[in-house]
């Protein structure tokens, strides 16, 4: 009687770990947070990535918030918007409570593009706002090729949806206001905030001195290797585009 | 006298290095996993919320282009109904058939509105209207939100069920909260596996 129930302890303690493995192995490897652009797909001439480089540093430097450019060779079977909220979430784009991060991302051999948006932008950046943004300022470009203007024009109109206008591009028409987008991100906020108390208490003192590590860094050319998330999160915000 | 106080600190300390302890081998552990995955269901119910919120502007936005469809939007409408109109018991999360219950409500409902989609690429002038892909970019962020919710329910049921099931958590349930019980968590129906079927 007590081996049975010994046999079953191990067996239940093995099905636990082949579900932990399970999950381990689904989530995708994710690029390393090199900078404000991280072109690991090799989109961008190094001009470019400067410029826009400085448009997400002096939109950070106003507004707190942060947006990160992200071009990757391989979504490695992922669907995009599943790699998207992963990435962000794996990151911690945004500042930490308030989870005001969004991320452009490219995907070239897959043909897909992505603006994920965090909890906090939700509000402004809706999914009817992130898909207009893609089908006027990004499809056309990518779909003469031109990559670079793509996500140069794209990462504009973001910004200035956002609330920031030192980034000069093609006009985006929005589509009309979203009623439910004005009431979801306090309900989404209040939720996250429950959470994120709940998840802090085990590990306090790590965010503070990234948060001012990566305040330091906003001036220095490139974002350089200081540039970290401030630890917003994602839930599967925004819209994808294919071409 | 002088006993009695060294007593009482004996006892003080006593309880002391016992409260350590059981904070040490995780004695809340119980407690902060059955909030977390409280906290990550009512993201699920939520977004679920979210959709069923946007149901109606898209009925009205198709029916203007396509009265013919009349039955997918009934079925649409009627699934939607059956799904808001559910009364979710309070012990929802450790009830497997109202849980089953309203997971089947949901995963119809999404089926109705993957029909309805897929026969609205017959009408080019629904298609390029604005108002109507604007409703369309909001439902495919709400699907994509309602994953994302559901996967970090799963995830966190998971450790909330292991702590439960194994060694020493269930002890510590057994001592401290004997009510704690398994909670329920989605797995992919056979109705959701199944593409939507068209017919012309």
């Amino acid at each position: 009687m007590l081996r049975l129930r010994w046999v079953r302890a191990a067996l239940s303690g093995a099905a636990v770990a082949v579900v932990a493995i399970a999950v381990a192995v689904a989530a995708p490897t994710f690029p390393k947070l090199t900078g404000r652009v991280v072109d690991d797909a090799h989109l961008l001439s190094p001009a470019a990535t400067t410029r826009i480089t400085g448009w997400l540093e002096g939109f950070e430097a106003a507004t707190r918030r942060q947006v990160v450019v992200v071009t990757v060779p391989s979504l490695q079977g992922t669907p995009i918007e599943d790699f998207g909220y992963q990435l962000g979430r794996t990151w911690g784009i945004g500042e930490r409570d308030k989870n005001t991060g969004a991320l452009l991302i490219v995907a070239p051999v897959e043909r897909a593009v992505r603006i994920e948006v965090g909890y906090g932008l939700e509000g402004e950046l809706t999914d009817a706002v992130s898909r207009a943004i893609i089908e006027q300022a990004i499809l056309p470009a990518f779909r003469l090729n031109d990559y670079e203007r793509g996500i140069s024009d794209g990462t504009a109109a973001l910004l200035r949806i956002l609330g920031w206008n030192g980034a000069p591009g093609p006009t985006v028409t929005v589509p009309p206001a979203d009623p439910l987008g004005n009431i979801a991100p306090f309900v989404f906020l209040a939720i996250f905030i429950v959470l994120v108390m709940l998840r802090s208490r085990g590990r306090g003192g790590m965010f503070l001195p990234l948060m001012l590590l990566s305040s330091a860094g906003g001036h220095r050319n490139r974002g350089g290797p200081s540039f970290g998330g401030g630890g917003g999160s994602f839930g599967g915000g925004g819209a994808s585009g294919h071409w | 006298m002088i006993g009695t106080t060294i007593l009482r600190a004996r006892v003080l300390a006593l309880l002391a290095v016992a409260t350590l302890t059981l904070s040490a081998c995780g004695v809340n552990n119980v407690p902060r996993y059955d909030e977390s995955a409280k906290a990550a269901w009512s993201e699920v119910l939520n977004q679920y919320q979210r959709r069923a919120d946007l149901i109606p502007n898209l009925v009205e936005t198709v029916r203007g282009y396509a009265k013919q469809e009349q039955t997918t939007l009934t079925a649409v409408v009627e699934a939607r109904a059956k799904a808001t109109q559910m009364q979710i018991p309070a012990d929802i999360l450790t009830n497997p058939e109202a849980f089953k219950q309203f997971q089947a409500n949901q995963a119809n409902l999404g089926s109705a509105l993957a029909r309805l989609l897929v026969v609205t690429e017959q009408y080019p002038d629904l298609k390029s209207n604005q108002g109507f892909l604007s409703l369309q970019s909001q439902l495919e962020g709400t699907e994509n939100r309602i994953t994302v919710a559901r996967r970090d329910y799963i995830a966190a049921v998971q450790v909330y069920n292991t702590e439960l099931r194994t060694i020493p958590g269930r002890w510590i349930a057994g001592l401290f909260y004997p009510d704690a019980k398994v909670m329920e968590t989605f797995t992919i129906s056979a109705q959701a596996q199944e593409a939507p079927k068209v017919q012309f």
